[in-house]
């Protein structure tokens, strides 16, 4: 090695040495998110379509009880690279189980297991969860189906406050017992750990305390093992077999006595209607599609038609739960639903005024925003179905919802027109 | 009481020689054996059976026995091998399941508390001690690999299901939440929210063990026990391979042979006009 080549090294080393030195001290911030946003576009966008979301009580003492719920819609529009929800589980993204889940329902039916839900079909869900482990956590509803992974829904800060160490969770058992999930059973299953960790201490023990090894490797290969089988050992290991089939035996029969009445795990399967489909006068459906890259938009071209009796307004389009709105979707947005998943001015058309009863109009309807790229929903771009779904929500003059939900294939636009 | 003396006369080392190989059997024993168990076997159950073990609510009545004594009986047959065939000692299941359950406690606290706040009931390990002590107490008295991988080795799997009873039984209490009726397990399951293990991903209760009355667990167990001693024989053979040292020994006339005597190595290679080359 030459002067060069030792002192290149050395700076090499110094510098490895020197950011391991600064790791310590620069400002390391820990994570806060699950991943959503490195699900492919096309998965959260085509198959659930969360709406409605609510995290109730944004900050919940250890103890206390509070919700997430909300609803959402199974894409028409399902993916074939996705496997159909035939086996799904309403679960809970969070960082470990900040909050003990209570219940869960779906459309009003318990959710303890999982089941086939309808494409097509709109869903309501309640989970009551129970405040546990203090902090600033990051909760999602997300839908776990079968061999396709879960899909998470919007994310929302949720705050426990208080003592973990305050935290119980008594439950009263059919037997009329009461266990308290953080602790039931805990110290019973160490103790007989302890027990058999003992005699198994003891067991090697009793031959760990001679030559282990090399003296008996040696007296093996030279005379056999006449000398090295003890009989001593074979008293001790029929002792030993009798003492741990009469303790196994009376460990069982004392369980089965403490507990006698006991039922297997439940595997069954949870199943749900979907919610009733309400009538919906406005038919709205995507003649063309299109993703401006640059801009950050993407507009559609839509055949609208109102057949009710009152006038409707498009106020909101909704997708991985992002929301798009315009002024009158903007009016109708929870002021708690989590700001930075809202683009509030995001949602513009060619025709801003209500859809007229008996009207049929073509709208050229754009979605632009930052937040495209943000939630990196840009992405579709390299997704293996360039196609993209999501909800309208519009508004009658009377102030009732209509949901539409859409879907068309999208084409991208990496240029700016004119440019 | 021992033979110990006996023992150490024959081994024809001297007093030094003894005394080293006790510190041999200590650096060796605890440093280097028990913790490359614990580091490998410990992976090794964490792949082939490990949410049976980690979580509460995969603890069936037909995966669970069946799974767990198959899946474990594996480095306890190899073990065997190794610390019987070798040096006649009958602690090698015990020794392993030791070194496994330490790994798995340090899991359970490390892992699973400290980093995941799962409580450790939710995440208890199972035992496996009663039955690694009973297959090494079968090779003992019977002093054959063949009887051990038949009476043994059944035993180690008859046994898993009732000498963990005591731990889970509470577990199966059954509970009524929203009208739906749940074992104390299930809702555990529930309660602690799992974000990438969703219900459905449980193996559990699912097969045909349906004719018998119910009494799954007994099929489940026999059934284990059959294919433990399968298990038992090929691992057996697993650590006869990887356990068997060997040296070639090329005299001076030139003719190779194969010696098994890893003793006669150090003879054997420096001998005056002998040379010896390659090993297992």
């Amino acid at each position: 090695m030459n002067a060069k080549q030792a002192f290149k090294r050395w700076v090499m080393g110094f510098c490895g040495v020197a950011t391991l030195a600064l790791t310590p001290v620069v400002d390391v911030t820990p994570a806060f998110a699950h991943g959503e946003r490195s699900q492919e576009p096309f998965l959260r966008m085509r198959t659930v379509n969360w709406y409605d979301t609510e995290w109730v009580g944004k900050s919940t003492k250890v103890n206390d009880v509070t919700e997430l719920r909300g609803r959402f819609h199974l894409s028409e529009d399902w993916p074939r690279a996705v496997v159909k929800p035939h086996r799904t589980f309403l679960n809970v993204g969070s960082p470990s189980s900040v909050f003990v889940r209570l219940s869960s329902k779906m459309n009003g039916v318990p959710m303890f297991n999982s089941g086939p839900l309808d494409i097509g079909g709109d869903y309501e869900y309640v989970v009551k969860l129970k405040a546990r482990l203090p902090g600033h956590h990051h909760i999602h509803p997300m839908l776990a189906i079968k061999e396709a992974g879960p899909v998470a829904g919007p994310g929302g800060w949720m705050d426990i406050t208080g003592r973990y160490e305050d935290f119980t969770n008594p439950i009263k058992t059919l037997t009329g017992e009461t266990f308290d999930s953080e602790t039931m059973g805990g110290m019973t299953g160490v103790m007989w750990h302890l027990f058999w960790v003992v005699v198994a201490c003891f067991w090697v023990g009793w031959f760990m305390i001679r030559p282990m090894y090399l003296v008996r490797a040696r007296v093996l290969a030279a005379y056999g093992d006449e000398i090295l089988l003890d009989p001593i050992d074979r008293k001790v290991g029929a002792a030993m077999l009798v003492f741990v089939l009469v303790v196994v035996v009376v460990g069982y029969l004392a369980a089965e006595s403490k507990h006698p009445i006991s039922v297997p795990l439940q595997a069954g399967e949870t199943k749900v209607k979907p919610l009733p489909v309400k009538p919906n006068p406005l038919t709205i459906e995507v003649v063309h599609a299109e993703y401006d890259v640059p801009g950050r938009a993407l507009r559609m071209n839509l055949h609208v038609i109102n057949n009710g009796t009152q006038p409707i307004s498009i106020g909101e389009f909704t997708t991985a739960g992002i929301r798009f709105t315009n002024k009158v979707g903007a009016a109708k947005v929870d002021p708690n639903y989590p700001p930075e998943l809202v683009a509030s001015a995001g949602l513009t058309m060619d025709k801003e005024g209500a859809i007229l009863p008996g009207q049929t109009v073509d709208i050229k309807l754009e979605s632009k925003d930052v937040l495209w790229e943000v939630q990196r929903l840009v992405d579709i771009l390299h997704d293996p179905d360039q196609r993209f779904a999501g909800l309208f929500m519009s508004y009658t003059e009377g102030g009732e919802r209509l949901i539409n939900p859409v879907w068309a294939p999208v084409l991208p636009v990496f240029t700016r027109l004119g440019a | 009481m021992f033979r110990t003396d006996e023992i150490i006369k024959a081994s024809k080392l001297p007093p030094e020689g003894v005394a080293m190989s006790r510190h041999i059997d200590h650096i060796y024993f605890i440093p280097i054996l028990f913790i490359t168990i614990v580091g490998t076997f410990h992976m090794h159950t964490a792949l082939l059976c490990g949410d049976w073990d980690f979580w509460l609510d995969w603890k069936d009545r037909q995966w669970w026995p069946i799974v767990t004594p198959i899946t474990t009986i594996t480095f306890c047959a190899a073990l065997q091998y190794y610390n019987w065939v070798n040096y006649r000692q009958p602690f090698g299941a015990t020794i392993t399941i030791l070194a496994l359950g330490f790994g798995k406690w340090i899991a359970v606290y490390t892992s699973w508390w400290w980093w995941s706040n799962y409580p450790p009931n939710f995440v208890m390990p199972a035992t496996l001690l009663p039955s690694a002590l009973v297959l090494d107490i079968t090779l003992l008295l019977t002093r054959n690999w063949t009887l051990t991988a038949v009476i043994g080795a059944w035993m180690y799997a008859i046994l898993f299901y009732p000498s963990n009873w005591p731990i889970f039984g509470y577990s199966h209490t059954p509970i009524v939440v929203d009208g739906s009726l749940l074992s104390w397990a299930d809702y555990m399951g529930f309660m602690y929210v799992r974000t990438g293990t969703p219900e459905y991903i449980r193996m559990i209760e699912v097969g045909s063990l349906r004719t018998f009355g119910g009494h799954s667990t007994m099929i489940s167990a026999f059934f284990s026990a059959f294919a433990s001693s399968l298990v038992y024989v090929l691992w057996w053979q697993f650590g006869k391979f990887f356990c068997t040292s060997y040296f070639y020994f090329t005299d001076d006339r030139q003719r190779t042979v194969k010696v098994y005597d890893v003793f006669a190595y150090a003879t054997l290679a420096h001998g005056d006009k002998a040379k010896a080359g390659g090993k297992a």
